[in-house]
């Protein structure tokens, strides 16, 4: 995959997250942060900082950024959520606006 | 088994961890102010999206949104207010281009800011009912900048400017004014409306007032009408350059207003140029000018069409009236298909094909083709030159559309029966001397007059027909049966004719010759013999004959004449000179049809067979006559028409008059027993428009003969008055 279409998300600890554009703009939060005008620093190196979301919690989250992809593409499978993750990973939704 | 307990379940907010520092709102909303200072800058390149959507998230999330949004209100005014000063401050042309840069950067700049503040634009908006951040920031520009008072007014004569130098010719900056015109547009259709297409539609009319004021003076109409179309076409494509869609209707509108509907009147009367110059110009393009821009306006089509039937009543009544015209019945007709002609083209070409407008034609044609109570024997006699000569040579199709559009002429008669009377004469005559060219456009004419009238119209027609044929089968048997019998005696053909089916003559027999009588007393014999129950009378007046004669030197002639002409030639075989009175005695054929066949006899130059003493144009009662032995033709052939009159004379016309109006007196009597059998009773108005109504299509009937049918009735006990109210009429059964 080319490195235009892809983009890199870093979690609070430091890991970092290289996935497609197509997948991460699920999230209407990073769609704004990729495509808005005016040139951020986000846009022009393609990376973004999650200072408040850790990597756990954002390691689930690129996975269900590809599992909303295929299931709004007809793939009908279940996505699987740990109980003791859901807390954390709804606000980082709510954060993400997903 | 009672239902089951309630329990009521509390769901509590997620606690959030308490911000300890109290400065925090205020740090926060530090370094987002800052942000905008730097998108408006263009200098947002170095800003982290995330931490700016993080912090602005934060702030929401801790109940500072209220403190967000104000502040975000405030700093963007502060920058507009900037950017206003700066517009303000641009020189002369500079002053759109200016305002238009600003506005897109306020544009990206909003977006920007948009979306850094989308979670308060998700969360916090909606819950408090503000506006929210792009209309807030369109509101802004609009307030702030728009309706500054040192913009408001200059933006408006600057547009208005431009489009009034587009107008006189100049080349403007479309796209520059189509962005402009979109600005406003996108800060809701009533600032465009309120700050720009008010005056602009108010200028607009003035501008056109006062040009159209000046076209009307110096221009005819059809270039009036040019000019105005042209005017049209480049408002609308104004509109389609850079104004809202929504504007195109309201300044065609304009005008239409001002450039059509004040000068309507003026321009379709204007001298030498108008309505009427150009229907006589045969003016299509101008003709479809005028259609199309007076579409527009309300009453406009009206009006033309007003006009137009007016012309054509006019032209058409002369035509009617012209004593000129009524010489010749056969031009008469062919100048009103041509006027016909003429019209539907420019209806067709001209005026859409428009069904108001052809309508309009129709009546005005139906209107004065009945001013002249001549015009059906006229389309009669226009049918029967057609048909015996006309149409020589001419193919089917060309004889179709001749026929179909004597037909039209014919759905304009009101007097229907008239022309039928009319046209039985002419047809019998076509008939009997073989003057028909063709069978087929013959018949053709009477399908179309049956599809139009009904059998009832044409059995009549049909019958004459039918007895030319049987007359041919007839003469076939009779020959048959003569065999040999029948020697060297002249040859015969009888036109055996069912009375009633033909046009009454007055039977004016004559004494025919020996010759001729005893081959016609054989005849006459195998009829009788074949049908039983039948009579036969010689219409003597109706035959022809042909003769052979040799003349002085011996040359031969062959001589083609009438029945009563070959009577009085046929006494010249024995004796050379016969006075008038003799003749008259011979051959008892009546005076003024003697007189007549004696004149062409005698009178008419090149084929005068016989010679009249004392020489004149006029058979008088003591004249002579010899047989001409000088004769000399130079055919063999030599037809000695009748003097017969092509149209009818005064005298005979009256005849024909009456004749029909006996004809309907039946008729409307049929028709007033027909209604009273169903109504019972009826009072007098009330059958004269329904009997009107039943006989419209073969003839207007006059009120006074129905009310004399009706009195007749009265008297032969079919109807009576009634007792109380003497305007009733019962039906008596």
């Amino acid at each position: 995959m080319k490195k235009e279409d892809t983009v890199k998300l870093i979690s609070a600890e430091g890991f970092e997250f290289v996935i497609s554009k197509e997948a991460a703009m699920v999230s209407q939060t990073i769609r704004n942060m990729l495509t808005s005008p005016g040139g951020f620093a986000e846009t022009e190196h393609g990376e973004v900082t999650f200072p408040e979301i850790s990597t756990t919690i954002l390691e689930k989250i690129c996975q269900y950024f590809y599992w909303s992809l295929q299931y709004s593409r007809g793939k009908e499978t279940d996505f699987h959520i740990e109980p003791e993750l859901t807390l954390e990973l709804m606000m980082a939704a709510n954060y993400l606006h997903t | 088994m009672s239902a089951p307990k309630k329990r009521t379940f509390q769901i509590e907010a997620f606690k959030h961890r308490v911000v300890v520092d109290p400065k925090y709102a205020e740090k926060t909303w530090k370094i987002l102010e800052h942000a905008i200072h730097e998108i408006y800058n263009h200098n947002a390149s170095g800003l982290s999206f995330e931490e700016l959507y993080r912090n602005a998230y934060n702030m929401v999330l801790h109940k500072f949104g209220e403190k967000l949004y104000s502040g975000l209100v405030t700093t963007m005014t502060f920058h507009l207010t900037e950017i206003c000063k700066s517009i303000e401050a641009a020189q002369g042309g500079l002053f759109l281009e200016e305002l238009n840069r600003k506005w897109a950067d306020h544009n990206k700049a909003l977006q920007m800011i948009r979306d850094i503040l989308m979670y308060m634009d998700r969360t916090f908006i909606p819950s408090t009912h503000k506006t929210p951040v792009h209309e807030l920031g369109l509101n802004l520009w609009r307030d702030v900048v728009i309706h500054s008072s040192k913009i408001q007014t200059r933006l408006q004569d600057t547009l208005l400017e431009l489009v009034q130098r587009e107008r006189s010719g100049e080349v403007i900056n479309r796209g520059l004014m189509r962005n402009i015109t979109k600005m406003l547009m996108d800060l809701g259709s009533f600032v465009y409306q309120d700050d720009f297409e008010k005056h602009f539609l108010e200028v607009s009319a003035d501008f056109y007032r006062l040009e159209s004021q000046e076209f009307i003076e110096s221009c005819d109409c059809g270039d009036y009408l040019k000019k105005a179309e042209r005017r049209l076409n480049e408002e609308m494509e104004r509109v389609s350059h850079y104004l809202d869609a929504r504007s195109e209707a309201k300044i065609t509108n304009v005008v239409e207003k001002e450039m059509i509907e004040s000068h309507m009147n003026r321009l379709v009367h204007m001298e030498n140029s108008g309505l009427v110059n150009m229907l006589v110009d045969d003016k299509y393009e101008d003709l479809g000018r005028m259609y199309c821009l007076f579409r527009r306006v309300p009453s406009g089509l009206i009006l033309i069409r007003d006009v137009m039937t007016s012309y054509i009543r006019d032209t058409g009544k002369q035509l009617v009236s012209d004593p000129e015209r009524l010489k010749d019945p056969v031009d008469f007709v062919q100048r009103l298909l041509d006027l016909k002609d003429k019209y539907d083209k420019v209806i067709n070409s001209a005026f859409n094909n428009d069904k108001t407008f052809q309508n309009a034609l129709n009546s005005s044609f139906e209107y004065f083709i009945n001013l002249n109570s001549r015009s059906p024997e006229f389309i009669s006699l226009f049918v029967d030159d057609k048909l015996r000569k006309g149409l020589r040579g001419v193919s089917e199709e060309d004889v179709e559309n001749v026929l179909d559009k004597v037909m039209m002429l014919f759905r304009f008669l009101q007097e229907k029966d008239v022309f039928e009377k009319y046209y039985k004469q002419h047809l019998a005559k076509r008939l009997l001397s073989g003057k028909t060219v063709s069978d087929d456009a013959e018949r053709s004419l009477i399908v179309k007059l049956k599809t139009e009238c009904g059998y009832q119209f044409t059995s009549k027609l049909e019958g004459m027909f039918t007895d030319m044929k049987t007359s041919q089968d007839t003469m076939q048997g009779f020959y048959a049966s003569l065999g040999a019998e029948s020697g060297d005696s002249p040859t015969l053909t009888v036109q055996v004719l069912t009375t009633g089916s033909w046009p009454t003559q007055p039977s004016a027999t004559c004494n025919l010759p020996a010759e001729i009588m005893g081959i016609c007393e054989k005849f006459r014999s195998y009829y009788l013999g074949t049908h039983t129950g039948r009579r036969l009378t010689w219409q003597t007046n109706m035959g022809t004959a042909d003769l052979k004669g040799t003349f002085g030197k011996g040359q031969k002639h062959e001589l083609n004449v009438s029945t009563y002409q070959m009577c009085v030639l046929m006494l010249f075989n024995s004796i050379d000179r016969l006075s008038y009175k003799e003749i008259e005695q011979a051959t008892e054929i009546p005076a003024p049809e003697l007189k007549r066949c004696l004149q062409s006899l005698a009178c008419v130059k090149g084929k005068h067979v016989l010679r009249k003493e004392p020489m004149s144009k006029d058979i008088a009662e003591d004249d002579a006559f010899f047989f001409n032995d000088k004769f000399t033709s130079k055919f063999v052939k030599v037809k000695i028409g009748t003097v017969v009159a092509q149209r009818e004379s005064e005298p005979e016309n009256q005849e024909t008059r009456q004749r029909v109006e006996e004809d309907r007196k039946p008729q409307i009597e049929a028709a007033i027993v027909r209604i009273m059998k169903a109504r019972r009773v009826l009072d007098h108005n009330n059958i004269v428009t329904e009997v009107t109504k039943q006989l419209q299509s073969r003839f207007l009937p006059n009120p006074v003969v129905i009310k004399k049918r009706i009195e007749s009735l009265i008297e032969r006990e079919f109807l009576e008055r009634d007792k109380v109210d003497r305007k009733l009429y019962r039906y008596l059964a």
